[in-house]
């Protein structure tokens, strides 16, 4: 591997304080290393996270223990079916002396500080709310008490459980499109990792086990500019970018590229989407992780790395393929990395 | 008896002289019937002393005797007979005297040299093989009948059964399409026109391209397209895209190539700095061009012996 170049000390000085960011988020949260590695990712490449997965496999408490570890200001705001955009943004009650007051909301409150903003349970939240989301993620601005207010450091981190169908609102495609990820967490499959979850009491009290994860790890403040210095100390070559495009276009014309998946009309399986904003994304993760491996160059295994989180969900299906979406489109990313020549 | 006694001794005196030799005998098949080219053969049993040795160049050399008789073959066998040795002489000439009529031709005899080595010094005896004669017959009448034509004094040619040439044939032919099969098979093995296009020898199609490949003038571009062979024959054998991080899992599924882990590794390596690194420069020095060549040269041989 090329070291990055010396010049870039303080590159190498932030991939080390990012080790140390993982190291301390995977003593909080067990079995969960490749979720771990994907949001730190994430957090270096500035996106916004949505976690996805069943009840009580401890979606929050990575959020949780992800947050504490970045430090900053961060606010968290659990989505119900009878929240109102104007929720989010201001808070309205009546004063002591009887007369109504309107302060600023929890996204407003920590004002341009506000580094992570957690939204639990995001599909539980009515449309509305997620539209209000789609100017916050992709601009990091919001209009209010006739001001603009920005937020250059904001990361939304959002999850939602995977088995609930009842009383929630499927993400709008516009919503979904403006997360970096989306991360599958299952339970540990490590059996050593499942015993310390369940007989180690650390695990059971989790503000406890959040506390004591020391929050001063990252200096939350210059994750923006550290963000933008990776993007540009990492090169992509010629070979890269053309296998960047084969890829997306294998991704949305499967056909063409010549992917057969077994009982699929392959060339009305795919609706639309993957984005360019979606690829931008992938190559700024890929580049992130280029960076954690220790390169300041792109290979195509850092492209490999994160495609399914940051491209699958931005694939939309022909409504007869949608129910079979979780088994149809791993099988369409692998088979699209099958195919596509690398370099 | 008086007047025999003299007689006597000089037959004993002479015997006394050959005591060596005790007996010279010829013997042959039979002493006529003999025509023009016909072999002669004859047996000379000569016995001596034990200690004797013959001296076989006092033999006579095969080759002409005569005009007419040429000695063909020569052969001595050895034999201990009584207290004496037996040496036995195989001879066999031939006849070339085109005889008129019939009348008896002489054979010339010879004579052999025996040798005893002692401490002493060596003793030589000679044994003299006598002459014989055999009868020989004209092939022809001395004047035959006249005739009109002069063609039909001459016999007609002997029939000969005719050879049935069809097993040699269909042999030939066999042998010939057994061979043919195995050359195919060969080119199969090899991927040799017309099976070079065929799937399943990734990496000696991949070896052929590589050497027309280092013929080109550009070094650099053909060594990115050398890489991009090797990688096209490495996707073929896994059935999917093999990247550098894949290579445990690519050994796993493959371990026929397990000894060539080191150089798989040095060729995926000095790939991702061509296409993704610095670039060719940097690649060569991981790789040179030469060793891809052996190390496809290596996968290839392991291809087919897997």
């Amino acid at each position: 591997m090329n070291d990055i170049r010396s010049g870039d000390a303080m590159l190498t000085d932030w991939r080390e304080a990012a080790g140390r960011f993982e190291r301390t988020v995977r003593g909080a949260v067990l079995g969960q290393d490749r979720a771990i590695r994907l949001l730190t990712i994430a957090l270096f490449a500035r996106g916004h996270v949505l976690l996805e997965g069943d009840v009580g496999v401890g979606k929050t408490t990575l959020l949780r223990a992800v947050a504490r570890a970045l430090g900053g200001a961060y606010e968290r705001i659990e989505g119900t079916v009878d929240m109102m955009p104007s929720d989010l943004v201001y808070h309205i009650y009546l004063a002591d002396d009887g007369r109504p007051r309107v302060e600023p909301g929890p996204v407003l409150r920590q004002s341009e500080d506000l580094s992570i903003f957690f939204f639990n349970e995001i599909n539980r939240a009515r449309p509305q709310v997620h539209s209000l989301l789609l100017r916050l993620m992709a601009e990091r601005s919001l209009t209010a008490f006739n001001r603009e207010y920005r937020f250059p450091n904001l990361q939304v981190f959002a999850d939602r459980n995977r088995v609930e169908r009842e009383e929630t609102f499927e993400l709008p495609a516009a919503a979904r499109d403006r997360f970096m990820m989306e991360i599958g967490l299952d339970a540990p499959r490590d059996a050593e990792a499942r015993r310390a979850l369940v007989f180690d009491p650390r695990f059971h009290d989790t503000d406890a086990l959040i506390a004591g994860i020391d929050s001063g790890v990252l200096d939350h403040a210059a994750m923006a500019g550290i963000g933008a210095a990776i993007q540009h100390g990492i090169q992509a070559s010629p070979a890269i970018e053309a296998y960047v495009v084969g890829l997306w276009e294998a991704l949305v014309r499967p056909d063409e590229a010549g992917i057969r998946l077994p009982g699929i009309d392959m060339s009305a399986l795919i609706q639309g989407g993957a984005s360019p904003r979606g690829v931008a994304f992938l190559v700024r993760a890929a580049r992130v992780r280029a960076w954690l491996e220790g390169r300041d160059w792109l290979v195509p295994e850092d492209i490999r790395a994160i495609f399914p989180e940051v491209m699958a969900h931005r694939v939309f299906l022909e409504p007869i393929y949608e129910m079979r979406r979780s088994t149809i489109v791993p099988e369409l990313c692998r088979a699209v990395f099958d195919t596509v020549p690398a370099p | 008896m008086r007047r025999l006694a003299p007689i006597l001794f000089l037959l004993c005196s002479s015997v006394a002289a050959q005591a060596q030799v005790r007996s010279v005998e010829v013997r042959t098949p039979r002493p006529f019937g003999y025509f023009l080219g016909d072999l002669v053969r004859a047996q000379v049993d000569i016995v001596v002393e034990p200690g004797f040795a013959l001296q076989s160049a006092s033999l006579p050399h095969p080759g002409a005797m005569a005009y007419w008789l040429d000695l063909r073959d020569i052969a001595v066998s050895d034999a201990s007979v009584g207290d004496g040795r037996r040496v036995r002489l195989d001879l066999t000439y031939q006849n070339f005297y085109a005889a008129l009529d019939a009348r008896a031709l002489e054979i010339p005899g010879f004579t052999v040299t025996f040798v005893s080595e002692s401490d002493r010094g060596a003793t030589t005896a000679k044994a003299q093989v006598p002459a014989w004669s055999f009868n020989i017959s004209p092939l022809r009448e001395v004047q035959p009948p006249a005739r009109a034509e002069p063609q039909s004094y001459m016999r007609p040619d002997g029939r000969v059964a005719a050879l049935d040439p069809q097993p040699l044939v269909l042999g030939g032919a066999g042998f010939a399409a057994m061979a043919l099969v195995a050359f195919a098979g060969l080119a199969w093995d090899r991927t040799w026109w017309p099976f070079a296009g065929r799937g399943g020898r990734a990496f000696a199609l991949c070896l052929r391209r590589l050497r027309t490949l280092f013929e080109r003038p550009d070094p650099d571009a053909a060594y990115g397209e050398g890489l991009l062979a090797l990688h096209r024959a490495l996707d073929e054998t896994d059935g999917r895209r093999v990247l550098a991080d894949d290579l445990p899992t690519f050994l796993a599924r493959h371990p026929a190539y397990r000894t060539e882990e080191r150089g798989l590794a040095a060729f995926l390596d000095a790939s991702r700095h061509t296409f993704f690194g610095s670039g060719p420069a940097a690649g060569t020095r991981l790789l040179a061009p030469s060793d891809l060549v052996s190390l496809t040269r290596r996968l290839a041989a392991i291809e087919r012996a897997s």
